[in-house]
Parts: C-alpha cells; structure tokens; sequence
C-alpha cells in the first residue's frame, strides 16, 4: 500500500522497457561522447529525451542540462549562480520552507561570505510578493523559490516572483522537483531564469535529473565539478544514457497523461479527507493555500508521530517529511508555517500516484482512523489536551 | 518511507493490543498514580498502581510516545502485580530493554518510566 509518491514514484513499465534497450549489446549502451557509431546511436538517443523534456518544458533542448537529480540541480543552480554573479553582489533571497538541498546551499554561501535573506511564507504557506518586493537590494544577485512544496503541495506564484526579479535583473531560480510532469509548466511564458527537476518524482528512474538555464544574457552559472567538457561544460561526466532515455519516456508520458493523472489524484485526495476529515483535532496543513493536488498534509492533536507511522502500516506515508523521517526532528516546514512542535511532529503526508487505488484509499482511511483513535485512547490527558 | 525504527515482535504486539493501557477505574480503594515527562512537548508516561494489602495488585499506563515506550509500560504494568511499591524506587528495566530490543537512543523513553516507579515509591513512602 504505497502512498509515498511525493518521495519517489514507481518507474513506468515503458519507462522501464526503454532504458532496459540501452543496458546490453545491440542498445545504446556506448558512451555518446565517442564519435563512432555506437557512441553516435547513444547521443541520438540522449538527443531524443533531451527533446522530449524540452517539449514538456516548452524550452529549447540546448538550454537543459543533465544531473544525477535535484539535489545536484538545487547546487548547480544555486552556488553556481550566486558564484557567477559574486562580482556583482552578495545578495541572495529564499525561503526557510524550501527543500534542504535549497536550504542547505544557502546556510553554506552563508559561511561564504554572502548575505542571505529569509522570507517566511504566509501561514498558508505561501510567499506574499510584497514581501519578496521589500526584500530585494541593488546587491540582490538570486532568488530561490520551489514550484510545489513537497511536504504540503502548497503552489508558490512563480509566475510573478520570476517576473519581480526579471524587472530587476536578478537570477530566478524554482526547484520543480514536485511539479514537472504533474502540473502543466510553459517556460516560453514564464521568466524564470534556472528550474531543478528530477525523474523520480513522474515515474522516471532515480538518479537523474536536470538544470534548466534560460538562454539570455546574464543568466550564466559557473560549474560546481570539474572534468570533461560534456553538458556545456557545466556539468562533467560521462551521460548516463539508461537514465537519460528514462526520464525522457517519462516526460512524453507526462506530457500526454499530465491532466489524467492530476485528476485522478484529485479523486484519491479528496476520497481520503473525506474519510478522515470528521476525526476531531485534525489540522489540514495548506488547506488554505492552492496546492498540488497529489499531496495531502494532515496533523492530529494528540498522537505522536512514530507510533502513528507504525499504526498506518502496512500503508506507506510519510511523516513529515521524508528526509526529516531520518533525522526524527519534527517538520521545519510546518514550523514555519506556524505549527507548534506536537502539530508538526504528528503531520502524516499521504500522497497519491498514478497507480494508487481506491482499496489503497479506503484502506489508509481505515488505518488512519484506528491509530489516531488508539493512540488517543492511550494518551494521558495532559496529552489529549494539546 | 515507513517508519525508520524496526521494532520486534513484542513491541508490535503491545503496541497493537496492549493489556494495561488505562485507569483502574474503581477496581481498588486505595491507588496511587505518577506522571514522568520528557520536557513540555515531550514524551509522557503515567502509571496508576491498585494497591491490596500493602502489594500492588494491579498496574495501568497512559502513554504518549513513541511504540518502544508503550510496549515498555505495559510489559512493566503486567509485571508489577504482587511487589511492595517501595520496592519500586530502585527498579532497574535493563531486562525490559533487552527483551524489547530498544536501541540505545530510545533509551531515555524507559527512564521515563523508571522515574514513573521511583516516584510511585517516594508517594507511598510520604504518606
């Protein structure tokens, strides 16, 4: 019973059929650097999935550059701006809600040298433009802010932040991880300068990724690793092909089936509240906020985060955060957006995929609702009170 | 993910159906309860002991906290009948630990319910 598609997702079976042609002898398994003609086999290959995320992007291929994920997207992006332009200024802008591999970028240009500014969200979680207005210097070089958060869905307006920051010459960076191949995304229309995204997150392989770059003048990174001269130079290291051609099935798919998809996890979602949302003392995290559809946030009173996890088995939720799952340290997002430490730590994401059922539903409902009362049932008051 | 802490079976089947969660609920005249917390926003154990003829006849938990600690209260409470409550101020759980399997960084959880004891022992000695 998998709930957890907001961490990872299955990859598609044509997915898997595409990359399992470029693994043996007789695909395009050589490396595409090599200019014979099994290398050239690979790069037409690379090419043609290079094409196919430009295509869901509406960008032109040249500007897309392949990374083993976000994460790696997030740093190319982000220290390699703020690197480019350190002559110009040190200035840089984000948000406290945005993923570590974002957060953590800036806490280390932080030691750097360079000044960042935090902007907290709304308590709906999302980002006032007037507030990112009066944020900005002559100095301000960056700003970072993701598409959909992946612990609440909430939507950032990147439409009018990237256009802000476009009328002042400052890079704009989102980190799409969430939203590519799950919302509908025209990069003709919207100014934003770098975009991180990953495969793994709209059924593609784990391992790859890719950095947008717009193709203006003044959006330039430095690379952040040094080696061959592949990807522009930008990014060295010989092109997974498998994984490149993965991704690249997958963005076709998503860009045919983007809309059934965003449906259906509407449907699941909205089954789901309506399963549990009569449950007394449940916090809706992002109610208020326009949110990815495939994400649903809930905090219970009265219940600790742990056992509830062990309660929902053998449902697959993720708690919190995934990364934060780790660390056992309650959500430093739902903190910021103003949960105390008993909200946060007791948030369940359940989020939804093409492949969720409604008996995975119904079964989620059934677990939810029975650990949340048996965790109550346990309780000693002092608890059940806050 | 699930959950990141692998718990064994003993823990899943007290955590599922434990035999002593609640009050003692009239069953005794004479009771005394303790309540040990982690910090404000922390863990949190309360036993309740019914006593009969100075011997603990009968112990209860509420918890809220992670499994391991809610399978250790009531392996606890089944295992309290029969002793002297002032025998409770030096219980030592290192074999409730064991049988649990509790990872050593859960291992203030079950102090938690030591200080529960001891201060059921320090009651009874006070009145």
């Amino acid at each position: 019973m998998y709930l957890d598609f907001a961490a990872t997702t299955p990859v598609d079976a044509r997915v898997s059929e595409a990359m399992q042609d470029c693994l043996t002898a007789g695909g395009a398994f050589a490396n595409p650097a090599s200019i014979h003609k099994a290398g050239q086999r690979s790069r037409r290959a690379v090419d043609t999935a290079r094409r196919q995320l430009a295509e869901l992007l509406a960008v032109d291929p040249r500007c897309l550059i392949w990374t083993s994920g976000a994460t790696e997207s997030n740093n190319l992006a982000i220290l390699g701006a703020a690197q480019f332009r350190a002559h110009r200024g040190k200035h840089l802008v984000t948000m406290p809600t945005e993923h570590k591999a974002v957060t953590e970028c800036f806490r280390y240009l932080e030691k750097t040298g360079f000044e960042v500014s935090w902007l907290r969200p709304d308590a709906n979680g999302v980002l006032d433009p007037a507030r990112l207005q009066a944020s900005l210097r002559d100095d301000t070089q960056l700003v970072s802010v993701m598409h959909v958060n992946n612990e609440t869905g909430v939507i950032q307006d990147i439409a009018e932040i990237a256009a802000i920051c476009r009328s002042r010459d400052i890079l704009m960076h989102t980190d799409a991880a969430q939203s590519v191949g799950k919302l509908p995304l025209n990069l003709a229309a919207l100014p934003v300068d770098l975009l991180s995204l990953t495969a793994h997150k709209f059924y593609g392989p784990q391992g790859i990724g890719a950095l947008y770059l717009a193709d203006r003048p003044g959006a330039r990174i430095l690379p952040i690793m040094h080696g061959g001269g592949q990807e522009r130079r930008l990014r060295p290291g010989t092109l997974a092909v498998h994984q490149i051609v993965g991704l690249g099935v997958a963005a076709e798919i998503a860009a045919r089936e983007m809309g059934d998809d965003a449906r259906h996890v509407a449907a699941m979602r909205d089954r789901l509240w309506e399963g549990i949302g009569d449950l007394p003392g449940l916090l809706r995290n992002g109610e208020d906020a326009p949110t990815y559809p495939g994400i649903l946030n809930v905090s219970a009173a009265g219940v600790e985060g742990e056992s509830l996890m062990l309660g929902m088995e053998p449902v697959c939720v993720a708690s919190g955060s995934a990364c934060n799952s780790l660390s056992g340290e309650s959500s430093y997002v739902l903190r910021a957006l103003g949960r105390d430490d008993l909200q946060a730590q007791s948030a369940i994401r359940f989020s939804f995929g093409r492949t969720t059922t409604e008996n995975d539903v119904e079964r989620a409902i059934d677990r939810y609702r029975w650990a949340v009362s048996h965790l109550r049932a346990l309780a000693p008051a002092a608890r059940l009170a806050s | 993910m699930t959950a990141p802490v692998s718990y064994n079976a003993r823990v899943r089947q007290r955590f599922a159906e434990p035999q002593h969660a609640g009050d003692l609920e009239g069953r005794f005249d004479d009771t005394l309860t303790a309540c040990a917390s982690a910090s404000d926003q922390g863990a949190r154990v309360q036993l309740t002991v019914g006593l009969e003829d100075g011997l603990i006849g009968a112990a209860t938990f509420r918890a809220w906290g992670c499994p391991h600690l809610i399978a250790a209260a009531d392996l606890v409470c089944e295992r309290l009948p029969g002793k002297s409550v002032q025998s409770l101020e030096n219980v030592d759980l290192a074999h409730i630990t064991e049988q649990l399997c509790i990872p050593v960084e859960k291992a203030g959880r079950i102090l938690l319910i030591e200080d529960a004891l001891a201060m059921l022992g320090a009651q009874d000695s006070n009145r």
